[in-house]
């Protein structure tokens, strides 16, 4: 038990003093996300999946901007450089809110 | 105007012999008269009788494609070939095209009748076979028990083919009838008590008979598809005047009736056979939206609908309302998605009113009515059903509202990120470089 909680301390400090500040911004944004997806499952559990397609669209469009989310912190991470040789931190952002236009468009359609 | 009178005259004549003539064929000229009264009945309920007899070699049964008559009785139960130009064949297609045959054989039937009986669905049985029944036999049989006394409880339970009111036992005497039980177009007018069999009198019994029991058929009736109707019987006896006017006791025992329920039996079912009764057709059908009155192109789902027919029966030669409350519509795509008791209104209309499914395709409106006795009662009315159109959608289901508040929040969400990522400058706190550093 207290390897777990030993763990957990290093593994919190670590996080907040070694991670830049862009990243935990976007590892905010990342929790708001779950917290929003978290929410409408309940809902939906709750009261019955009536407008069907309103359920999918809210839920989609918050899954695949967590999903769109993390790809654009592993683009951002200074760490994965050498992965994303040739792609500038900026392409990687344009590329984020391009999709992000795409995916908002299809929610729109679809929520009835 | 003199001329019109007399053409209209003409004109009804024409009709009315062309609906109602009937050919009998008799074995010999002497049936007419001991079946008098059965003959004179059909004579004035408008039968129009040609009596030949059956080897006759002028008989003919249509000319020029057209049919000389719409019913037809054979009382020769000995006859082996039908002369002229009728034959088996023949008369089953005067059957095919919807003419009506009433047929009494006997314990003698010959092979044209065994043949025209295989024909409709029926079997008689040997030659010289007649059923016997050696507990319910008539006290004027002459020792063999062949002239049985038939309960009017072993008759059909159908008011339409046998009348009301039969209480007095019938007469019978002949040979017995088998029919395929699977046939659900063959009807049992009058079966034999269990305790009668059909064999040959004088024979001892050698084989199991034929027909045992209640399987014993005495009368049985065929309403073919085209709702032609067939009545065979295996005694003619049961038609004759003797038959009639006889009272009846069981020999056994048994209440003394001052004359056989045979008269009464006999007049309903040559009602029945010659289509006179228990004729039913439709006569309009509509359909259409509830609180609308033309049938529209086509329905949306869900659409509440409302489905009128109106069904007519033939009532003494006049078509009158039909009276029922047992009539079914379904709504048919494949299956039935919709299946419901029609409500009588006035006038021999019903009207059933329903929500069409929630499935999109095309269905049909069907009243399939067939039951014991009434000619078969089939309307189908097609129509499409297709789904909601994009406008006609509900919007801003309140339930729904969570799920619009999240995802706008999804955008401005990322709206109000890429400001803050976009503006941020990382302030060189740390070296970067650091590999101990999580993600």
């Amino acid at each position: 038990m207290t390897n777990i909680n030993v763990v957990l301390n290093k593994f919190y400090d670590e996080y907040v003093n070694n991670t830049p500040k862009k990243l935990k911004i976007i590892d905010a944004y990342l929790f708001y996300i779950l917290l929003t997806g978290i929410i409408q499952f309940v809902y939906c559990c709750l009261v019955g999946s009536f407008p069907f397609n309103s359920f999918l669209s809210g839920f989609i469009s918050t899954v695949s901007c967590f999903i769109l989310g993390v790809c654009l912190r592993l683009q951002a991470n200074p760490q994965n450089k050498s992965q994303f040789y040739g792609i500038s931190p900026e392409r990687g952002f344009a590329d984020f809110i391009l999709a992000h236009i795409i995916l908002h468009i299809v929610v729109m359609n679809f929520i009835g | 105007m003199k001329l019109t009178g007399l053409a209209l005259i003409f004109a009804t004549c024409v009709i009315s012999a062309a609906a109602q003539d009937t050919l009998v064929l008799l074995d010999n000229l002497a049936i007419r008269e001991t079946h008098s009264i059965f003959f004179k009945s059909l004579q004035e309920r408008g039968y129009k009788l040609t009596y030949k007899l059956a080897d006759d070699a002028s008989l003919v049964l249509s000319k020029y494609g057209e049919y000389l008559y719409k019913n037809l009785i054979i009382f020769a139960p000995s006859v082996e070939e039908f002369g002229g130009d009728l034959s088996v064949e023949k008369i089953t297609e005067f059957i095919d095209d919807g003419g009506n045959v009433l047929v009494g054989g006997s314990s003698v039937s010959g092979d044209a009748l065994r043949e025209l009986a295989s024909e409709c669905g029926f079997e008689m049985d040997e030659e010289g076979a007649s059923v016997i029944d050696h507990l319910n036999y008539d006290v004027s049989d002459t020792g063999d028990h062949t002239t049985i006394v038939a309960s009017p409880s072993n008759l059909i339970k159908s008011k339409i083919i046998i009348g009301s009111d039969v209480t007095a036992p019938l007469l019978y005497r002949g040979t017995g009838l088998l029919a395929d039980r699977e046939n659900s177009l063959v009807l049992q007018v009058l079966t034999a008590d269990s305790t009668a069999y059909s064999y040959v009198p004088e024979n001892s019994i050698k084989e199991y008979p034929h027909a045992v029991g209640r399987g014993t058929l005495l009368i049985a009736a065929l309403q073919a598809r085209n709702n032609a109707r067939v009545v065979f019987s295996g005694s003619l006896y049961f038609f004759s005047d003797e038959a009639f006017t006889s009272g009846v006791q069981n020999a056994q025992g048994g209440k003394s009736y001052k004359q056989s329920g045979n008269q009464k039996v006999v007049e309903s079912l040559s009602k029945w056979v010659f289509g006179e009764v228990g004729r039913i057709r439709v006569a309009s059908v509509d359909h259409h939206k509830e609180g609308e009155t033309t049938p529209p192109q086509s329905y949306t789902i869900t659409d509440p609908v409302v489905y009128t027919i109106s069904i007519e029966e033939l009532d003494h030669g006049v078509w009158k309302a039909f009276q029922a409350d047992d009539v079914q519509l379904e709504f048919v795509r494949i299956d039935p998605f919709v299946r419901t008791t029609l409500k009588k209104v006035a006038n021999g209309k019903y009207v059933a009113k329903f929500k069409i499914p929630d499935v999109y395709g095309v269905y049909q409106f069907k009243v399939d009515y067939d039951r014991v006795g009434y000619t078969h009662l089939y309307s189908t009315t097609q129509v499409s059903v297709r789904p909601l159109t994009h406008t006609q959608y509900e919007r801003f289901i309140p339930s729904a509202y969570p799920y619009y508040v999240s995802s706008f929040s999804m955008m401005l969400g990322v709206f109000l990120f890429s400001f803050v990522f976009l503006h941020y400058k990382e302030e060189p706190l740390k070296s970067k470089g650091d590999d101990k550093k999580t993600q």
